[in-house]
């Protein structure tokens, strides 16, 4: 089945759109239906920015006031790395919120996507002394993508900026302590699929602790779970594909778009 | 789409405008707390007061769902939980001894909104209580208050102790009971509950893997100020939004319930 994002012309609303630009739109707009068909969603707050592309420091960024729900192509707001918006925008943006995001966006070059959640049980994780443990089928998949960021407070204040990036590192995935997750990729399908594993680890972590502190994967498996594609092309053995980050979300795009196409408004 | 409370519509005689307003949200938000699971079959209760000098409260009719409160059905109660005019309905005259020591004595509580929620019970009813392990309670701490429990709350000399126990801060965890928040108005008050019901689910997940990272008092001082007004700037060319984070967060999920009601066939808030 193809994928039901297109880039059809943009609706009324958003002036001066290249047809790369709505085509992000749409996909961006479809990403915010797909994390709240999944749950990954805190009332109206929280954020999944992705870069314009183009020469200019570009975002785009969820209206603040509406519900993932409610989020459609057109009503996505364009915003500078100050979080100024550019052009016209029938809403406003959450200032605050866009501190975290900006900062790596601005010091991450391939963090064109970036996701953030307080899912209850990426909180719980990210609460926990432990941290996140390589004692699941997830947990050990993410585990060496994984960085950790001390909480300050809510992050309003340019000057937690250096520190979110130094803590970050070269890393794709960063466990905000006492705060939440968050996630980058080159794409909002690999920024998705990262949070997604992710979110099982952390959900099959916390489950697991009400046994017991559950089974540590040892490095060696760990090890071999990373070559398995590498393992298999040198075996000569009829290896899967790896997963593809873009038929995950484009799978969970059409369950939202049989819901409601609303997104691509 | 855009919900009565959006954009109200005419009032109904018998009402002045101000009154079917505050019903109006009022009734919103009790169909909120049922959209978010923040309910206890038909009891516990959110009250508002009435503006005017009379000290008259607005409560949910006793024996009816979160659900199924309208603007028309909330009763008119005096600070005695004596009805103002008619109601079909009764109340709960037990449920609003809290509500009303709370009301008479604490000037800026006009809403007084309490829940049984599972997550905030667990946290009322351990000896730990509520914690400084996550980014929602690092902006409580310096608003928490705690009651002991002394039995369901149906004696009127309970009060004073309920009066002197909330202080001057806005949340209460009822020990062995549940969660309590009071505010200047509905938003404000439920974007409270938000944070302290949140703090104890998070709270409850957190605790099942070890005890939690302690965040300092000194965030937690930072956490706070921070929460509150959104304290960023806001960029040139768009609504300031600092001081607002309340109604815009409380208009948009009383958005979502309305929806839900309205796809499961209820007719919309207000209407009469």
């Amino acid at each position: 089945m193809t994928t039901v994002l297109n880039a059809e012309a943009p609706a009324t609303g958003v002036t001066e759109c290249s047809p790369e630009e709505w085509k992000l739109r749409v996909e961006l707009a479809a990403c915010y239906r797909v994390f709240a068909y999944l749950g990954w969603i805190e009332m109206i707050f929280n954020h999944i920015t992705m870069r314009v592309p183009g020469p200019e420091h570009h975002f785009l960024i969820n209206p603040f006031g509406l519900h993932y729900t409610e989020v459609t192509a057109s009503n996505l707001v364009k915003i500078d790395l100050d979080g100024n918006i550019i052009g016209h925008s029938a809403y406003p943006v959450n200032p605050a919120g866009f501190v975290i995001h900006s900062a790596i966006h601005a010091a991450a070059p391939d963090a064109l996507c970036i996701v953030h959640t307080h899912t209850t049980a990426g909180m719980a994780v990210a609460c926990s002394k432990r941290g996140l443990v390589a004692n699941n089928f997830y947990g050990s998949a993410v585990l060496d993508k994984i960085a950790y960021h001390d909480f300050e407070g809510p992050a309003v204040d340019d000057a937690e900026k250096p520190r979110l990036v130094r803590d970050l590192g070269n890393k794709r995935a960063l466990i905000l302590r006492n705060h939440g997750l968050l996630c980058h990729g080159k794409t909002i399908a690999e920024a998705f699929d990262l949070h997604y594993r992710l979110q099982r680890a952390c959900e099959v972590q916390l489950a697991t602790s009400n046994i017991d502190e559950g089974i540590m994967i040892p490095e060696s498996i760990r090890e071999r779970s990373r070559n398995i594609v590498l393992d298999a092309g040198r075996l000569k053995m009829d290896a899967p594909p790896p997963p593809s980050p873009q038929k995950l979300f484009d799978a969970m795009v059409r369950i939202v778009d049989r819901i409601d196409p609303s997104y691509k408004n | 789409m855009t919900t009565t409370l959006e954009k109200p519509g005419a009032t109904p005689p018998g009402y002045s405008p101000e009154e079917w307003a505050l019903r109006v949200e009022l009734a919103a938000c009790y169909h909120l707390f049922d959209y978010l699971g923040w309910i206890e079959m038909i009891f516990n209760h959110i009250t508002i007061r009435v503006p005017g000098p009379e000290h008259h409260f607005l409560i949910n009719p006793f024996g009816l769902h979160y659900s199924e409160v309208t603007p028309q059905n909330l009763v008119k109660i005096d600070l005695n939980g004596k009805i103002v005019g008619h109601s079909d309905y009764p109340v709960n005259p037990a449920g609003f001894v809290i509500h009303s020591a709370l009301h008479a004595n604490v000037p800026d509580a006009l809403c007084i909104m309490h829940t049984h929620t599972t997550a905030g019970l667990a946290v009322a009813s351990s000896k730990r209580g509520l914690v400084p392990t996550n980014f929602y309670s690092a902006t409580l701490m310096s608003d928490i208050a705690y009651h002991d429990f002394e039995g369901p709350s149906v004696h009127d000399d309970e009060k004073a102790r309920l009066v002197a126990d909330l202080g001057d801060k806005h949340a209460m965890i009822l020990r062995n009971h549940g969660l309590l928040v009071a505010g200047p108005t509905i938003p404000d008050t439920f974007e409270l509950m938000f944070r302290l019901d949140r703090a104890c689910e998070i709270q409850v997940a957190t605790e099942q893997i070890d005890e939690g990272i302690l965040i300092s008092d000194e965030i937690c001082k930072t956490a706070a100020s921070r929460i509150l007004n959104n304290k960023r700037p806001t960029p040139p060319g768009q609504a300031a939004v600092a001081g607002k984070t309340a109604q815009i967060f409380f208009t948009a999920m009383a958005r979502q319930a309305e929806k839900k009601r309205l796809a499961a066939g209820l007719p919309p808030n207000g209407s009469f």
